[in-house]
């Protein structure tokens, strides 16, 4: 498993990423985020929640409800403002040139 | 499923209990909830489930310093009862009602036995008649002052006994599981309570029934009549002080301890001024029977008093919540 430690400034690209394809929920975006990364990155419902709150704190998701019927629980959804995406992309292009500058640094022993 | 509300339950405690937290506490429980249920589907057991729930919940510090949460001081946290202390106040509660209520037993019957022993002097009253009833009335006076004595320390006996649980009024918080369980209690207390409530109405409504019956056999036996009233009225009074006192201690822990700040104010408000009318509406009625004797019709400021006092609490509480200040 992934230490929290590395990948915390690149929680809110993985949610956001999740957003993309369409709206979604807490425990739906976690699943899916476990799946994805076969198991090797399992996000905490804390880290979750928090990147909820300051994601829409900044105006780059959406809250709203919605009943869901099976349970009839009434569900937070999330889903993906215009600055969300630009955002989003700002952070893919940090992520290439943060890649790039760690592989130099990278060798095989 | 129960495990994972208590955990998440005390996660919060040291939280601060605003609308943005409590929205929080159900999105994580939404959250946590969902991931169990998949878990269990997936033929895990109850315990394997909650075990990875619990694992996963990560750290509450995350949450509240991205909230910008500060934890509540010390001094304003509450402490979390435990099963100990809630069976200790319920007991307590309950021996408290059974005292007082039998105290007003033991005055109204005082009072009786006043009144009986007065009305046997003077309708037996059969040589030196003046005598005999002076002492029916001293004999009565007597009675009336022992049992009076002997109630008053019983109200004092068990308002000590209660005094112990005075920091219950600063508030508290009760563990998920514990709540349910008084609950549980609450509800199946709820018929006992409805039927003496109802018992101690129709004893009151109907005592006065004694009076009238007394009365139509022979006039003379209309004291008789009184004392029997008073009597029957008395276990009425009795069966609404100990059963609303245990009906009172589940209220007291599952609604009125846990206020908010306007309703501690108001709580307060409303006792101070409870804690100057009661004592003068005592000093009017002692006032007024000592020096113009009206003991016949004094005893009337006592359920005026009541409703103004009640009054005044419903006026204070919609004049609060018109203008909150």
């Amino acid at each position: 498993m992934i230490s929290s430690d590395v990948i915390r400034g690149y929680n809110d690209t993985l949610i956001l990423y999740m957003l993309l394809e369409g709206e979604s929920y807490g425990y739906e975006i976690s699943k899916n985020i476990r799946q994805l990364t076969e198991e090797k990155y399992v996000m905490k419902e804390t880290t979750l929640y928090s990147a909820f709150t300051r994601l829409e704190k900044n105006g780059y998701i959406q809250s709203f409800y919605l009943d869901e019927n099976s349970l009839g629980k009434r569900r937070t959804y999330y889903r993906i403002t215009p600055p969300g995406l630009d955002y989003y992309r700002e952070k893919c292009e940090e992520w290439k040139v943060t890649q790039e500058v760690v592989n130099l640094f990278i060798r095989e022993l | 499923m129960e495990t994972i509300m208590v955990y998440l339950e005390n996660m919060f405690v040291g939280l601060p209990k605003t609308p943005e937290v409590e929205h929080l506490k159900q999105e994580l429980l939404s959250g946590m909830e969902d991931k169990y249920l998949e878990l269990k589907r997936e033929g895990k057991s109850e315990n394997e489930a909650i075990g990875i729930v619990i694992s996963e919940f990560g750290n509450i510090e995350e949450l509240t310093a991205e909230l910008g949460i500060q934890p509540v001081s010390p001094e304003e946290t509450v402490p979390v009862l435990t099963e100990e202390e809630i069976y200790a106040y319920t007991t307590a509660k309950r021996n408290a009602g059974f005292w007082i209520g039998l105290g007003v037993l033991l005055c109204a019957s005082g009072v009786a036995f006043l009144i009986f022993m007065s009305a046997l002097f003077e309708n037996y009253a059969i040589s030196a008649a003046n005598r005999s009833v002076e002492t029916g009335a001293i004999l009565g006076l007597i009675g009336m002052f022992v049992l009076i004595a002997i109630a008053v320390s019983m109200f004092i006996y068990s308002g000590m006994k209660l005094e112990r649980f005075n920091y219950l009024e600063k508030g508290f918080q009760l563990p998920y599981t514990l709540k349910m369980s008084i609950q549980h209690s609450r509800e199946n207390f709820a018929l006992t309570y409805r039927i003496a409530i109802i018992t101690g109405v129709c004893l009151c409504i109907l005592s006065p029934v004694f009076i009238f019956a007394a009365s139509s056999i022979n006039d003379n036996y209309a004291s008789y009549g009184v004392s029997a009233f008073m009597v029957m009225a008395g276990v009425g009074v009795f069966l609404f002080v100990y059963y609303g006192n245990i009906q009172g201690a589940y209220t007291n822990l599952l609604e009125k301890y846990q206020l908010t700040v306007e309703k501690k104010q108001e709580v307060k408000v409303v006792r101070a001024v409870e804690a100057i009318v009661w004592p003068l509406a005592t000093a009017i009625f002692l006032f007024t029977g000592f020096v113009y004797q009206r003991w016949d019709i004094n005893w009337a400021i006592f359920p005026i008093t009541g409703i103004l006092s009640g009054s005044f609490s419903n006026v204070y509480h919609i004049m609060k919540s018109k203008n909150p200040s």
